[in-house]
C-alpha cells in the first residue's frame, strides 16, 4: 500500500494561491462571448476543436487585463509552464510563443495542484501505459525511472500492469480524435510533474517554502471560537501606554545625545574618514585611562556599568572595599555560563555551587529561599539558563544597594 | 477455487476502477454533461458493490488459518492489489468531487473548459457496467443531489479503508510481484496501429519511426487499392473475353 497523501486526520492540503487565480483566469477564458478565439486543429483525416494560437492568447489576456503585451506574454507563460494550457507543436517545449503555434486547455483533472499531487503509482501506471503504446520505446531517462518503479513499488507491480491494460482497453471505447487529446493531455500533465532529467521542476519551491497566508477559511463555529479565544489572550496582555513609550523614548534619546559618533561626531577624529585609528584605541575594552564619555555612561543605568569592562572593574574595586563583592563575582560567573561553551557548562555550574551556594562556601551569596530552593533543584539537570533566577535576584539587589550615588562619585573621581 | 473467483471479482474491480477515472478526467471539460454525472454514479455504485464484495471474500479467505503457505501468499498479493485498486478509487471519488463542485452543470454563468474533447463517454461507461448500451434515467438535478450522496459515498470508502487497514494484517513489503519489468508488453495487446501514425503530432523523439509508421501505413494501403484495382480489372477483363466469346 503506498503512503497515503491525505492523512487521515492529518493537515489538510490547500491548492496554493498562484494556483487558483490561475485557474480563473482559464477559466475566464472559456467564455463564449468573451473568452478565448478558438480554432482546429487538422490533422491527417481528423480534426479537433478548441486549439488556439500563442498569438491570440496574448491579445486576449492584454484586452481582458489591460496590461502590457510583455506582461501578458510573461503570465500567458506561466500559464503554459504550470500546466494549464499545453503546447500542441512541441510538447516538451513549455514556453508561450506569441505566433501561430497552437496550443490547448488542460483538463481541470490534469491541472496542477498542490492538493492532489502525483502519487508513484500514478506515474507507474502512466509508464506502463506508454510501454504498451510503444511497444518498448521509451525514452532513456523514462526506462529510468520505469525500473526504478518496478524495484520500489514491486508489491504492487501487478495492479500496475492490470490497470495500465485496463486503461488502454477504456479509452479505444472513444473516438479517435478524444483518444489523441486524451494522450496530449496525459503527457502534458506528466511533462510538469515528472520533468524530465535538466528541466527545472515547477513545483519545487527550493529552500523558501512559500507561506500559503491567503489561503481559505471556512466561516464555521470553530474559526469563530478560536478567534473568541485569541483576542482574549490579546484583551490580557500587559500594554503599556505608547505616551509612555515614547517619553522613555525621548529621554533615552535626550540621554544618549552626546555619546552618539553620528550625531556628535567622535573625537579625536572619525577612523573611516581620517585613516586614524586613534578613537578605536582609546576605546578599547581595557585602557589605562577610560574616556570621560564612557564614564558618564556609566552613571545611566547599572547596565551600562556591567556591561563595560572596565566599569566592572571599578565596581569591583569599590565592592571589595564595601566587603560585598561576592555578588560581582556571582554574577559574573553567571554570565560566564550564559553565554561560554556548552561543553563548560556542568563544570561551571559545579564551581558556582562550590564557590557561591553551598552552605559555608567561600564566597556565599545571600538569595532568599525560594530563588535557592529552585536553583538547587535546577542544578541536578544544569543547563545554560539554570542560574537566571538567582543572577536576576542578584543583580537587583546590586543595584539597591550598591549602585548608589556614592559609587558614580567615586569612580568618576 | 477461491482463488480463481478472488481473481475475477479483481479483475471486475480493476476494469470498473480504469473506466472511472477514464469517466473523471471527462469532468469539467466539453464532453463533461448530464450523462457523464449519471455515467460516474452508476460507475461509482458499481464499483463499491464490487469492492465489498472483494473485500469479504479476501477478508474470509485470509482469516482462514488452514490455508497453505503458497495460498496465504497468494491471497495476501490480492489483498494488495485490491487495497492499491481501492486506494486509486478514493482518491479519484474525492477529486470528481471537488470537480463537480467547481463545475456545475446547470449555472449559465460557470462555463466549461474546451479542452478538445466533445464525444461521449458512453461506450466508456457501458463498458464498465458490462452492458451494451447505458440507459439514462437520471433527473435534471443531478449534480447537486448527486454530490451529496457522493460525499457520504467517500467517507463510507475511506472508513472501509480504515478498517481493512485494522483489520486485515498483510505487510505489503512482503508481497512479490508475479510479473517482472516490461512483462505487459508481452501481451497481445495490439493497441490502435491505427493512431501511431498521427501521434506524431503529439510526441516528438520518435517522430521518424512514427512517421516512418504512418506512411508505411498508408503505403501498404495504397498497394493494397492498387492490387485490388488490378484483380477487379482482370476479373473484368477475363469475364469480357468470355462474354465476347459466348
Amino acid at each position: 500500500m503506498t503512503i497515503n497523501t491525505l492523512a487521515k486526520g492529518g493537515c489538510h492540503r490547500e491548492q496554493m494561491a498562484c494556483f487558483r487565480k490561475m485557474e480563473k483566469v482559464i477559466v475566464a477564458m472559456q467564455d463564449p462571448d468573451m473568452g478565448m478565439k478558438m480554432r482546429n486543429q487538422r490533422l491527417l483525416i481528423t480534426v479537433i476543436p478548441h486549439a488556439m494560437t500563442g498569438h491570440d492568447i496574448i491579445a486576449w489576456l492584454t484586452h481582458k487585463y489591460r496590461i502590457s503585451e510583455e506582461e501578458s506574454l510573461h503570465l500567458g507563460n506561466m500559464l503554459v509552464k504550470y500546466g494549464y494550457i499545453y503546447p500542441l507543436k512541441e510538447p516538451r517545449c513549455l514556453v508561450l510563443r506569441p505566433d501561430e503555434s497552437p496550443y490547448r486547455f488542460q483538463t481541470p483533472y490534469f491541472w496542477t495542484s498542490t492538493r492532489w499531487p502525483a502519487s508513484e503509482l500514478d506515474y507507474a501506471i502512466y509508464l506502463a501505459k506508454k510501454n504498451i503504446r510503444k511497444q518498448g520505446e521509451l525514452m532513456e531517462y523514462e526506462k529510468e525511472r520505469y525500473s526504478l518503479l518496478h524495484k520500489r513499488i514491486n508489491h504492487t507491480w501487478d495492479f500496475v500492469v492490470m490497470q495500465a491494460r485496463e486503461q488502454l482497453r477504456a479509452s479505444k471505447q472513444r473516438r479517435k480524435a478524444d483518444r489523441i487529446v486524451l494522450e496530449c493531455q496525459e503527457q502534458a500533465y506528466w511533462l510538469i510533474n515528472r520533468p524530465p532529467p535538466g528541466v527545472n521542476n515547477v513545483l519545487d519551491t527550493g529552500l523558501e517554502r512559500p507561506n500559503n497566508f491567503s489561503c481559505r477559511v471556512t466561516l464555521n463555529s470553530d474559526y469563530y471560537k478560536r478567534e473568541i479565544e485569541a483576542c482574549r489572550k490579546a484583551l490580557g496582555r500587559n500594554r503599556v501606554k505608547s505616551s509612555i513609550c515614547l517619553e522613555g523614548f525621548l529621554k533615552y534619546s535626550e540621554q544618549y545625545l552626546n555619546h552618539d559618533p553620528i550625531m556628535q561626531g567622535c573625537l579625536p577624529s572619525n577612523p573611516w574618514i581620517s585613516d586614524d585609528t586613534a578613537h578605536w584605541t582609546m576605546n578599547a575594552e581595557i585602557v589605562p585611562v577610560p574616556t570621560r564619555l564612557r564614564v558618564e555612561r556609566w552613571s545611566f543605568s547599572f547596565m551600562e556599568l556591567l556591561n563595560d569592562a572596565m566599569g566592572r572593574r571599578e565596581f569591583m574595586t569599590y565592592l571589595e572595599k564595601e566587603f560585598s563583592a561576592e555578588n560581582l563575582y556571582f554574577w559574573q560567573a553567571c554570565e560566564d555560563i550564559r553565554h561560554g561553551e556548552s561543553s563548560k557548562i556542568v563544570e561551571k555550574v559545579e564551581d558556582i555551587y562550590k564557590n557561591f551556594l553551598a552552605p559555608g562556601a567561600a564566597r556565599w551569596v545571600n538569595i532568599d529561599s525560594k530563588t535557592m530552593d529552585k536553583t538547587l533543584e535546577g542544578i541536578k539537570r544544569p543547563h545554560r539558563f539554570v542560574m537566571d533566577d538567582a543572577q536576576m535576584h542578584i543583580y537587583f539587589l546590586m543595584k539597591k544597594r550598591d549602585n548608589d550615588p556614592k559609587c558614580s562619585k567615586i569612580t568618576l573621581a | 477455487m477461491g482463488k480463481e473467483e478472488c481473481k475475477t471479482m479483481l479483475d471486475a474491480l480493476n476494469k470498473v476502477t480504469a473506466c472511472y477515472r477514464h469517466l473523471v478526467i471527462a469532468l469539467g471539460s466539453t464532453s463533461d454533461s448530464q450523462n457523464l454525472r449519471e455515467e460516474l454514479k452508476k460507475t461509482r455504485k458499481k464499483a463499491q458493490e464490487l469492492a465489498v464484495a472483494n473485500r469479504t471474500k479476501l477478508t474470509s479467505l485470509l482469516k482462514d488459518k488452514t490455508i497453505s503457505k503458497e495460498d496465504r501468499a497468494e491471497y495476501e498479493r490480492l489483498w494488495v492489489l485490491f487495497s492499491s485498486c481501492m486506494e486509486l478509487l478514493e482518491v479519484d471519488m474525492k477529486r470528481s468531487l471537488e470537480i463537480a463542485q467547481d463545475f456545475p452543470l446547470k449555472v449559465p454563468t460557470r462555463h466549461l473548459i474546451q479542452t478538445g474533447m466533445t464525444g461521449s463517454t458512453t461506450t466508456v461507461a457501458a463498458r464498465a457496467m458490462s452492458v451494451q448500451n447505458m440507459k439514462y434515467e437520471a433527473d435534471s438535478n443531478i449534480d447537486t443531489a448527486d454530490l451529496r450522496d457522493l460525499q457520504a459515498e467517500i467517507t463510507q470508502v475511506s472508513q472501509m479503508m480504515e478498517e481493512m487497514e485494522m483489520k486485515v494484517q498483510v505487510a505489503p513489503w512482503a508481497v512479490e510481484a508475479k510479473q517482472e519489468a516490461g512483462a505487459e508488453l508481452k501481451s497481445n495487446m495490439s493497441v490502435g496501429n491505427s493512431s501511431v501514425g498521427v501521434i506524431s503530432i503529439c510526441e516528438e523523439e520518435p517522430k521518424e519511426e512514427e512517421g516512418g509508421g504512418g506512411s508505411r501505413e498508408t503505403g501498404f494501403a495504397s498497394i493494397c487499392a492498387v492490387i485490388g484495382f488490378f484483380v477487379i480489372v482482370i476479373v473484368a477483363l477475363v469475364l469480357g473475353y468470355l462474354v465476347v466469346n459466348m
